[in-house]
């Protein structure tokens, strides 16, 4: 097996698994030079995964499922690289107005969707207009007012106020640009795909497999360079990794971290282990009994012993991590600001705990989702170290759709949570914790934060911005909305005739444009 | 027999009435609906986005009315249309059926040879070794979860062996050889349980007829122990073991969801279950009663087959 870190932007190298008191020392190649290869075209792709998409429309449906797979078949006006930086992908290039209400964005000229339509700045407008009529995802657009073609090949966005996090949401998981005539043809876009992306959709036997086929004019030229690509759906992971050990399919992205020493040693197996844009955290309802006490919630973060959730949760691969995970570069506390946080403390907890009149402690409910691997083995490691401060956090396991209602109706004391993650700190933050204008979903209220918050929103500037998420940052760790627990590394394995594929720090299927298979 | 059928029938009709009642209730009693599977836990949805997706579902309105339109179309023969797929449900029921029946029939065509088989064996070899084998396997047999059989199938295998059965789904009719080699594991998981039962069946009766005195004068006639064993003894220890073997089929048709799931094949097991999770409610209740029906004539058949076995079964 090699390891590649091809998008690992620091390596989890020897110093930060002793930190995390991680185990696996051995099981971290070096880094393989990356020889160019000229790619072959041609052949089919197989990949895996254990989830299907539960629909497809890139406006309608909010799961990750949806998500990972939209960029096989959509292209967004700006894509993020696995190093986390914008680039022009539909859109040539852009410019802000000096009041910053304004962002003008230049149309790559030829682009074909897959209907053989040219993309046009209408496609464009046509796109945003339904994401702000009937879209969940215009939350991520929230500051803009509309979207107006200036050209044919040319599109503004008008904003509100000046909307710093719009590169983000563009480049997130609601961004993907869609055609009127696909709209037109099939009603919504859950079953069938009308885009620009480098794959077109063939066949959708729910539960079985997607296929899809090479796009040919797709505005990369060369790229796809398969023919067609599988997506097949195996919902145990134990029968992935056989079907990877047993070359039946060329790749997968292992959801339980753990798999990964069942595979390491495969000399016919490539090892991809990059760091993920998400992160496992542990929710606190701030309007429920104790917890409202900030100083509860502080005692909570020092009892918990990050280091040793992440060892069971996800086999000690990934890394503690501040609010900003470590993609988010631009954004990043230096280490020494954040990680003191984590040390845990259990005799500050209880004093903490004591000062709030709770020394006795007191019993919450610790919500699982039964079929997410880090919540389930986290949470037992979660409760037995809240024990030690008097807590009892009785685990509950819900099923996705139940856990689903009441969170939505903030009906929990505490709950396992995992993000995929955002870009920008205000996607990042400002939703989640925004005591009014967000979901607030721990239902707490930091007015000093709100207002940094808006101010972090409206600034372009990048210095003054980051200095302001600096300051969002050290004030979440201190008064403690939710517990950040670990970054699980994101883990792909592929055989080894596949070069070129590349996972991105979003897990969305980025990777197979420029894949290839070698000896077709 | 006429009327015995038009009893039986009429039985199944009022057992499907409440059927239908139980299962539209139990979906509902699950806390959460396809609203909020589409919604996710990471949206802004707005209470009116809510409301207009449930209405758009039907679930505003109460479950008598939502009930009595799923009945109605019942009784028309439709059986109504997937929310998730947007495909009748019908056709997502026929599409997947073979799969399951074919799994079915290997597992239950396991079950009985390896069963029966055994069963014989172990009783004309009462308290020897190999009855003492036969019985600590039927055990086994019976407490293994196919679930954890199946998956240590597939580990084993695929470690020591580099093999596993193909990932992709082949129908029978366009390559039998692969749609053979898909089938063997599934059906030898889902079988094993069912040929304990057969197994233990076959051998409590067998011994009940060996120990018969028309037994004891077939032999003191001078026949063959073989033509004992298979002419005069087994054919009167059929009953009992058809009726077992005609109730784990209906186990079986269950049994599917698990082992269709653990080994990714497409039948109608793998169907109900995602439906569950999404709560597509049309397309689990629908193929919930479609599995009922089928279950339901099975035990019918199973029963008709007595008269036959037995030319001394009357049914008035």
């Amino acid at each position: 097996m090699s390891t590649s870190h091809a998008d690992h932007p620091r390596g989890l190298n020897r110093r930060d698994v002793l930190k995390a008191g991680g185990l696996a020392l051995g099981v971290l190649a070096a880094p393989r030079a990356v020889h160019a290869q000229t790619p072959k075209p041609g052949g089919t792709l197989v990949s895996a995964q254990t989830t299907e998409a539960t629909g497809l429309d890139p406006q309608l449906v909010p799961a990750l499922s949806r998500s990972r797979r939209a960029p096989l078949m959509y292209s967004q006006l700006v894509r993020f690289d696995p190093d986390m930086t914008p680039r022009g992908e539909l859109a040539e290039s852009w410019h802000t107005s000096p009041d910053g209400l304004s962002w003008t964005f230049k149309l790559r000229q030829g682009v074909k969707f897959h209907d053989g339509q040219e993309l046009t700045s209408a496609d464009v407008k046509f796109t945003f207009d339904r994401l702000f009529d009937k879209s969940p995802g215009k939350s991520d657009f929230i500051a803009v007012d509309k979207v107006e073609p200036s050209g044919k090949y040319e599109v503004k966005f008008l904003t509100k106020e000046p909307f710093a996090g719009l590169l983000a949401a563009l480049g997130g998981f609601w961004g993907f640009i869609i055609s009127e005539a696909g709209i037109k043809k099939h009603g919504d876009l859950n079953k069938a795909a009308l885009g620009t992306g480098p794959f077109m959709l063939e066949d959708w036997k729910v539960e079985q497999q997607m296929v899809f086929k090479r796009n040919p004019s797709f505005f990369r030229k060369g790229q796809p360079y398969v023919d067609s690509l599988v997506l097949r759906t195996i919902p145990d992971e134990a029968n992935i990794v056989a079907a990877l050990r047993t070359g039946q399919i060329h790749h997968a992205f292992i959801e339980d971290n753990k798999n990964f020493n069942l595979l390491k040693d495969e000399k016919t197996l490539t090892a991809y282990r990059s760091s993920r844009l998400g992160y496992d955290f542990l929710n606190i309802n701030a309007s429920r009994g104790p917890l409202k006490d900030v100083r509860v919630r502080q005692a909570i973060s020092w009892a918990v012993d990050r280091a040793q959730i992440m060892r069971v949760a996800a086999s000690g691969f990934g890394r503690l991590t501040a609010p900003a995970t470590a993609p988010m570069k631009q954004w990043q506390l230096p280490e020494e600001a954040w990680m003191k946080y984590y040390k845990p403390d259990v005799d500050r907890a209880k004093k903490l705990m004591a000062e709030a009149g709770q020394a006795n402690g007191f019993t919450v409910k610790l919500g699982v989702i039964p079929t997410f691997p880090t919540m389930v083995s986290g949470a037992p490691v979660v409760a037995a170290q809240l024990k030690r401060i008097g807590i009892t956090a009785e685990i509950e396991n819900v099923e996705y759709a139940v856990w689903i209602k009441r969170w939505l109706a903030k009906d929990f004391d505490m709950t396992m949570n995992t993000t995929p993650g955002y870009a920008d700190p205000d996607t990042a933050f400002f939703r989640a914790l925004h005591s009014t204008k967000g979901q607030n979903w721990n239902s707490w209220s930091v007015p000093d934060l709100d207002g940094l918050l808006e101010e972090g929103r409206r600034t372009l500037d990048q210095a003054k911005r980051k200095a302001i998420y600096d300051r969002v940052q050290i004030m979440i760790l201190e008064n403690v909305p939710h517990l950040w627990l670990f970054s699980a590394d994101t883990i792909d394995f592929t055989q080894n005739t596949v070069k070129g594929f590349r996972q991105h720090p979003t897990t969305l299927l980025y990777g197979f444009d420029g894949a290839w298979i070698d000896r077709v | 027999m006429a009327r015995y059928l038009a009893v039986r029938l009429y039985s199944m009709a009022l057992t499907l009435v409440g059927l239908t009642v139980l299962i539209f209730l139990m979906l509902r009693l699950i806390p959460g609906t396809v609203v909020e599977q589409m919604i996710g836990a990471d949206a802004i949805a707005s209470p009116a986005m809510v409301e207009q997706l449930k209405r758009f579902f039907g679930l505003d309105q109460p479950w008598y009315v939502q009930y009595s339109r799923w009945v109605g179309h019942l009784v028309t023969g439709d059986l109504g249309t997937s929310w998730r797929t947007g495909k009748p449900v019908l056709s997502l029921i026929l599409e997947r059926l073979p799969v399951t029946i074919e799994l079915t029939l290997f597992s239950v065509a396991f079950a009985l040879v390896l069963g029966v088989a055994a069963g014989i064996v172990s009783a004309i070899r009462r308290d020897q070794a190999i009855d003492n084998v036969t019985r600590l396997s039927t055990l086994l047999g019976l407490s293994v979860p196919v679930f954890w059989q199946g998956t240590m199938l597939i580990l084993f295998l695929s470690i020591y062996l580099r093999w596993m059965p193909p990932v992709v789904w082949v129908d029978f009719f366009a390559d039998p050889r692969r749609n053979l080699t898909i089938m063997v594991l599934p059906a030898v998981c889902l079988g094993t349980a069912a040929a304990a039962n057969v197994a233990r069946t076959t051998r409590a009766c067998m011994l009940d007829v060996l120990g018969s005195e028309y037994i004891r004068t077939a032999a003191a006639k001078g026949l063959a122990s073989r033509a004992v064993v298979l002419k005069h003894a087994l054919k009167n220890a059929l009953i009992p073991i058809v009726t077992v073997a005609g109730l784990q089929m209906g186990i079986l048709l269950g049994g599917t969801v698990v082992v269709e799931e653990v080994f990714t094949l497409p039948g109608i097991g793998r169907l109900v279950l995602w439906s569950i999770y999404q709560r597509d409610y049309p397309l689990t209740q629908s193929t919930i009663l479609f599995i009922a029906v089928l279950f339901m004539a099975i035990n019918l058949a199973v029963d008709v087959l007595y008269g036959i076995l037995d030319p001394r079964i009357r049914y008035g």
